[in-house]
């Protein structure tokens, strides 16, 4: 293994993990305010991706159909907490959880019988799909991209958090809802936010994820939101920071066991990367970055 | 579901009423369980309205040997085994004389098994993993250009092409996915070939990232890729490899036979994929074809694949079999599609099914990708001999 050969697969890490921690920052957001593990994740990226199809198909330029993967997934997180979150927003934990299989599901077919069950082609840019050569290494542009729109957006959320008055809302009823409603920040203002920011960070993740591999389809989803769950859990429930780093660190363990894993061992991987993930949780119960409760009140 | 069978059922009954020469005293279920929601919704959605197609030509031409009318039910297995075991336990109690399967091995295993038992007999044409025999039984045939028959073709082509070493990419989650590129490399060493590499992905990975960059490192060099992946691991692996400057033709099989491999635009020029049939101009599958979206809307090149063709094919190889056999007992149908050697249908190939697990010895079509359009090779139909074994 030649250094050229390491950096490239850190390189393949950190696009990887970024797309997770993309995915996972949204589902942290969501679930720190209101203790929702939103499985209908997966289709706010599906729903974005469609968006990015539609207007590809109709012709329109990629860079609207990339304004237009956002728009929709930010559209469709907020309609989601109004139309089916908001009622039950006092409920069990397991009737939010519940009630989020029963979107993703209803969701699912919406997207099969409404457009079709089979994968919709978008054709992508060429100038997306070449290669950047630093020195000896290729990046794919795509991938390139992602890395730096990935750090683009956790910058501007940084500063979103904690420079904006509803940055800081967010932040105050993340670490305690009831606190800070008592406060006077408006529950369905910073939920609402919440989603929306979910939303977005949905669109940009379906945007690299539908650029790389060329089609959408109802079930697209699942996989990668799967997958930033681990994430979240990893990095700690409830940290926000916890799931950025939670992200970045599987795509690092999945591509390290890709890389270097003997041959006839890399079937095995995804059960060696639970079985990293499981050794963590045992070794740090809250994940990498969890708190115990008691030292948050 | 329930609808389907309702219109299958009046459109019975509406061509008895048409039919005066129809002699026909019986009706005969032949039961139908398909995916048609789920990940197997588009393949088993072409299946369902092929065979419909071909129930509804047989009974507006006054039934089998004019004698059995068809009521054809539909069960939705939902792309699930243990739904698929439920509907085949379903169409069993309710008489079926034959049934056509799911399209992925293992729902079709489980829609077999109770079939086996009461010896019916099940055509999978769509199931193109070479397992139903061993893992079901003698009363299963699979019709689709099955995966080692598949890999014989690539292999000899890739041969033929001067190619000498060969990396393949397998994906162990399902049959089809891992089974075919290693029928590839059996087949492709057994010409002579060798093989410099194998990666492993898993559906869904997305990120190639890894094994591209394993490639790269791969000293020799393959001359050829081959890999049985499809959407989206097809089209994110591609991209991938030929982001990273790696020009090594690539082989795959009918899974990328899709629109989404056209869309691929300069990226997939090149590729040559093995598939189930094309509809050259004038060919028996262009008719078929014209004949399958007159009805179902859609265009020719986007919205039909050969699976809705080789479902029509084996409704007619059931009819053919009930009258050879005459008899809708499941033994003497059994008997009289083993018995077939060179059966004809909207396909244009020929079909035998006296082979040794039942898989059907037919024309494979060779597709590459140009100027971003299908240009057919040609059909080739591998000596049995070439076959590697299931």
């Amino acid at each position: 293994m030649t250094i050229e050969l390491l950096l490239q697969q850190v390189l393949n890490a950190l696009s990887l993990g970024g797309t997770y921690a993309l995915l996972a920052l949204g589902l942290a957001i969501v679930f720190s305010m209101m203790g929702l593990i939103n499985f209908a994740h997966g289709e706010i990226m599906s729903g974005a991706g469609y968006g990015l199809w539609f207007v590809i198909l109709v012709g329109l330029p990629f860079g609207l159909g990339i304004v237009a993967a956002v728009v929709t997934g930010l559209a469709i997180a907020v309609a989601m907490e109004k139309i089916a979150f908001r009622p039950v927003r006092s409920a069990s934990p397991a009737a939010l959880l519940l009630t989020s299989f029963a979107v993703s599901g209803i969701m699912q077919v919406l997207f099969q019988n409404l457009i079709s069950p089979k994968g919709r082609p978008v054709a992508v840019p060429d100038v997306l799909t070449g290669s950047w050569t630093l020195g000896t290494l290729h990046v794919g542009t795509i991938q390139a991209l992602s890395i730096i729109v990935t750090l683009a957006l956790l910058a501007g959320l940084t500063v979103f958090f904690r420079r904006t008055r509803m940055g800081i809302a967010m932040r105050a009823a993340a670490s305690d809802f009831d606190v800070a409603r008592l406060m006077g920040i408006r529950a369905n203002a910073v939920i609402a936010a919440a989603f929306g920011v979910s939303g977005v960070l949905a669109g940009a993740a379906a945007t690299f994820w539908v650029a790389q591999r060329g089609s959408v389809d109802p079930l697209m989803g699942f996989l990668p939101v799967l997958k930033a769950f681990i994430a979240v859990i990893v990095g700690g429930l409830g940290r926000l920071e916890g799931a950025v780093a939670g992200g970045f660190l599987l795509g690092f363990i999945e591509i390290g066991l890709r890389a270097f894993l003997p041959d006839d061992l890399v079937a095995y991987r995804e059960a060696l990367t639970l079985a990293l993930v499981i050794l963590i949780l045992v070794l740090r119960p809250r994940g990498l970055m969890g708190r115990a409760r008691e030292s948050v009140r | 579901m329930k609808r389907r069978h309702v219109l299958g059922t009046l459109a019975a009954a509406a061509a008895l009423s048409q039919a005066p020469l129809a002699q026909a005293q019986e009706t005969i279920v032949i039961g139908f369980g398909g995916g048609l929601t789920g990940y197997l919704a588009y393949y088993d959605g072409l299946v369902l309205n092929g065979a419909q197609m071909a129930v509804d030509e047989i009974n507006a031409a006054g039934g089998i040997a004019g004698k059995y009318m068809i009521d054809f039910q539909v069960k939705d297995v939902r792309s699930e085994a243990a739904a698929a075991a439920v509907a085949g336990n379903e169409l069993v109690a309710a008489g079926a004389v034959a049934l056509i399967s799911p399209c992925d091995a293992d729902p079709a295993i489980a829609f077999a098994q109770p079939a086996q038992a009461a010896q019916i007999p099940v055509i999978a044409p769509c199931a193109s993993t070479p397992v139903l025999f061993a893992a079901v039984g003698d009363y299963t045939f699979q019709t689709y250009t099955a995966d080692n028959l598949q890999a014989a073709v690539s292999a000899k082509y890739a041969r033929e092409r001067g190619y000498a070493n060969a990396y393949i990419l397998i994906s162990p989650d399902t049959p089809y996915t891992e089974k075919l590129p290693l029928y590839f490399a059996d087949a492709f060493q057994k010409m002579g070939g060798a093989l410099v590499g194998q990666g492993t992905y898993a559906f869904g990975q997305q990120d190639f990232s890894a094994e591209v960059t394993n490639i790269k490192a791969l000293d020799p060099q393959p001359d050829v890729i081959m890999t049985s992946a499809y959407e989206p691991d097809f089209p994110a692996f591609i991209k991938q490899l030929r982001a990273a400057g790696i020009t090594t033709p690539v082989i795959g099989s009918d899974g990328i036979d899709s629109g989404t491999t056209l869309a691929l635009g300069e990226i997939a020029e090149g590729v040559v994929f093995t598939t189930g049939g094309f509809p050259a101009p004038g060919s028996d599958l262009e008719a078929f074809y014209k004949a399958y979206v007159a009805r179902y809307g859609g265009a020719i090149e986007t919205d039909v694949a050969p699976f809705a063709a080789v479902a029509h094919e084996a409704v007619m190889t059931l009819a053919k079999a009930i009258e050879a056999a005459g008899s809708t007992e499941g033994a003497a149908i059994r008997d009289a599609l083993a018995a077939m050697t060179d059966f004809k249908g909207v396909t244009g190939s020929t079909v035998a099914l006296n082979t040794p697990n039942n898989v059907a010895l037919r024309d494979v079509a060779l597709v590459r990708v140009t100027g971003g359009a299908k240009e057919h090779l040609g059909n080739m139909q591998p000596a049995a001999a070439d076959v590697p074994a299931p």
